[in-house]
């Protein structure tokens, strides 16, 4: 006979410790998204005499319907998409050249490209504002979602070269060695070699720069002044006033901004754990 | 090969980009024939109900067309003097009033004077003196003199909302002076009920402060404190009755303690819901109350023994001096101060400013508007108290604050915001 499979591990108190902490903390995260679901289903009136906390009394549609409506959502869906999607494509690639050359191509004055990278990561926003204003207003741009594109595809490249250099430093040398001896030019070297192996590293970024700029909001407020050009965060506060706030309908674009992003999570979110445990060779 | 592919994939991209880039480039010219207009009042609210029919009736009479943008408040706040410098500004926008907002716009030379418009269609006829006040800023964005910059279109101030329902309860008439309404306040006090909804986060605790003060204050004290036309004097009559009275309120039990964490939701909620039998607010509630306090009857009256109430002439409508369309523009305006357009504004819950009286139907409307007309005609609009610099509100927010905490005193507080209030002024006068 095998060796009989072992009884059920016995749970010691630190597991159940472990178990309620991840609970609670599971809990207090999803709090914020069950406040807004629940409000956004609420009339006015209900929410005025029930309070945030208390479930609809009947379900109320008409607030996720006005905001779809009064903001044209499905144009600042695409708008976001757009510029989400080509800000994570180019900057991953804009990135890849970049960490080439200084991770292993190893160019001289590599560390202080990287302590200018760095350096630009830490600037604010709120500093970039103005400078980015007229220059935009000059070559044309402003009012445009091309000015976004170009911009954090610069910011998020920024980044995004910073954390590759760091990788790609780390690239086994012999297999670029092996590559170079078999005749592959420094291109062929990049695109058969070091992208293929580095390709789960790469899906994480361009998740994450999707992610973070798909969530941008004072950038796009700025240039994007047609609301054909909007966002969907900028869009969100479209319903806030000057002295009043309408809750539930608030809550319900809240809602309707924050389920692209959800189901964009659920899809790519195997990609996001392999990328962040795998290995750098295989 | 995979590598030609790409750069094809590549050189595309750019094409594109510099395709959609070319659309936008264009200067505006004027053309007469369209109107791009900007505000950001909701659809349902009395001001976008009013300024839909302006829209329409503009089109028939002009032929032109209008491109209408909803905006939020967050946006025009602060992206408007970057849009307003660019080739991309509106014809006509709704703009916040006040000298750190309208009046910084004028400065900067981004606002078209309106003085030829406002003289051709005798629009200063149809503004009591204190709604003027808003819509003129001098040459460093002070409100009160100098050139039109905007032309208000409604009215806002603050008055008691009341509970009818438990005012009857404990037999509680309404109160015709000062002393009735704190007798009223004991009252309910003495039965358990704290009688204000208050919120000691935002702007409403500052506002009763600064009606307190109103109380006891004339016109040339609204005139120091706003206009700086003289020094206030912080320990003074006016402004020492208020901070002792706010700390009375609060040690007899008027208002809750934990009123500091507040926000004006929060207040405007409580009142709704009927937990609190009196709300001392603006009339930016008035439409929401009537639509959705629906479990008990309301109503409303001046705050009893004060001349004046904080208030002012509503947001503006502004032209930007990069405005295309500019005699569009006015004539627009024009038809947003006709009768009929106000008298709209005036049925759906807003304040008019210069409606037929007769033309209002609605009751809770006629309450709402004759107090406001009441106001203007004994000249009692007297601003709101974070005005007069631009950091004063949240100033206003942590000295009431501490004191409703007990964390100092009302002498203490005046002292405080005094200096702080010297400085701001000093920045803005220069002197």
């Amino acid at each position: 006979m095998l060796k009989p499979h072992r009884q059920k591990p016995r749970r010691t108190v630190g597991d159940w410790i472990l178990l309620i902490a991840v609970v609670l903390v599971a809990a207090l995260i999803a709090v914020p998204f069950l406040i807004i679901l629940v409000n956004s289903f609420k009339s006015p009136t209900d929410y005025a005499n029930g309070g945030p906390l208390s479930l609809p009394s009947s379900i109320y549609t008409d607030g996720i319907a006005n905001f779809w409506q009064r903001v044209n959502f499905p144009e600042k869906l695409w708008n976001s998409f757009f510029i989400s999607g080509t800000v994570a494509v180019f900057a991953v690639i804009v990135s890849v050249f970049n960490a080439y050359a200084i991770g292993i191509g190893r160019v001289k004055g590599r560390v202080w490209v990287l302590v200018l990278f760095m350096i630009a990561n830490t600037l604010p926003q709120e500093a970039m504002l103005y400078p980015l204003y007229f220059m935009f207003k000059q070559v044309g741009l402003y009012d445009n979602v091309w000015s976004v594109i170009i911009i954090f595809t610069v910011v998020q490249s920024a980044f995004g070269t910073y954390l590759l250099s760091a990788v790609f430093g780390t690239f086994p040398k012999e297999i670029i060695e092996a590559a170079s001896l078999d005749g592959a030019s420094r291109w062929q070297i990049l695109r058969r070699v070091v992208v293929p192996i580095s390709r789960p590293t790469l899906s994480v970024l361009l998740i994450f720069f999707f992610i973070w700029t798909w969530n941008e909001f004072l950038i796009p407020l700025t240039f994007l002044v047609s609301n054909a050009n909007q966002t969907v965060p900028v869009a969100i506060t479209a319903l806030q006033g000057d002295r009043l706030m309408d809750v539930t309908t608030t809550s319900a674009s809240a809602l309707l901004g924050l389920i692209p992003t959800l189901i964009f999570f659920l899809i790519f979110q195997r990609t996001l754990t392999r990328g962040i445990t795998a290995g750098s060779t295989k | 090969m995979k590598l030609k592919r790409t750069l094809a994939v590549l050189a595309t991209m750019a094409a594109a980009g510099a395709l959609l880039s070319g659309c936008s480039t264009a200067a505006p010219a004027e053309d007469g024939k369209t109107l791009k207009l900007w505000h950001f009042e909701s659809e349902d609210s009395a001001m976008g109900i009013a300024w839909n029919q302006a829209i329409k009736t503009f089109e028939e009479e002009t032929g032109a067309k209008v491109e209408f943008e909803a905006k939020s408040f967050e946006q025009i706040r602060s992206t408007s003097s970057q849009v307003l410098n660019s080739n991309e500004a509106p014809d006509i926008l709704e703009y916040n009033k006040g000298n750190a907002t309208a009046g910084l716009l004028a400065s900067q030379g981004l606002l078209s004077p309106l003085d030829d418009a406002v003289k051709k269609y005798g629009w200063a006829d149809k503004l009591a003196p204190s709604l003027q006040t808003t819509a003129r800023y001098d040459d460093k964005g002070v409100m009160g003199s100098g050139s039109w910059y905007g032309i208000p279109n409604y009215g806002e101030y603050v008055e008691v909302y009341y509970n009818k329902d438990m005012f009857a309860k404990y037999g509680i008439a309404v109160p015709t002076s000062y002393d009735e309404f704190e007798a009223a306040l004991q009252t309910f006090t003495d039965n358990g009920v704290t009688p204000l909804a208050e919120a000691g986060a935002e702007y409403p605790i500052g506002q009763l402060w600064y009606q307190l003060a109103l109380s006891k204050a004339d016109r040339s004290f609204v005139d120091d404190y706003q206009l700086y036309k003289n020094p206030v004097d912080w320990q003074g009559p006016e402004l020492s009755y208020a901070s002792d009275k706010l700390k009375e309120y609060v040690d007899k039990g008027y208002i809750s303690k934990d009123t500091t964490g507040l926000k004006a939701e929060d207040m405007g909620t409580s009142f709704i819901s009927g937990k609190y039998p009196i709300m001392v607010s603006g009339s930016w509630w008035y439409g929401r109350i009537i639509k959705e306090a629906t479990s008990f009857d309301w109503g409303t009256f001046l705050f009893p023994g004060s001349e004046l109430a904080p208030g002012s002439s509503g947001n503006l409508w502004v032209v930007p001096e990069n405005a295309a369309n500019k005699d569009l523009a006015y004539k627009f305006i024009d038809i947003t101060m006709r009768p009929e357009i106000q008298a709209l504004i005036g049925n759906n819950g807003g304040v008019p400013v210069a409606a037929n009286t007769a033309d209002i139907t609605d009751p809770k409307s006629q309450e709402l508007i004759a107090n406001f007309n009441t106001l203007t005609e004994r000249d009692g609009l007297a601003f709101y108290p974070d005005w007069p610099t631009s950091t004063f509100y949240d100033q206003i927010v942590a000295a009431t604050q501490e004191l409703i905490n007990g964390s100092t005193t009302p002498e203490e507080m005046n002292t405080q915001l005094g200096d702080q209030y010297e400085s701001g002024v000093a920045d803005i006068t220069g002197k």
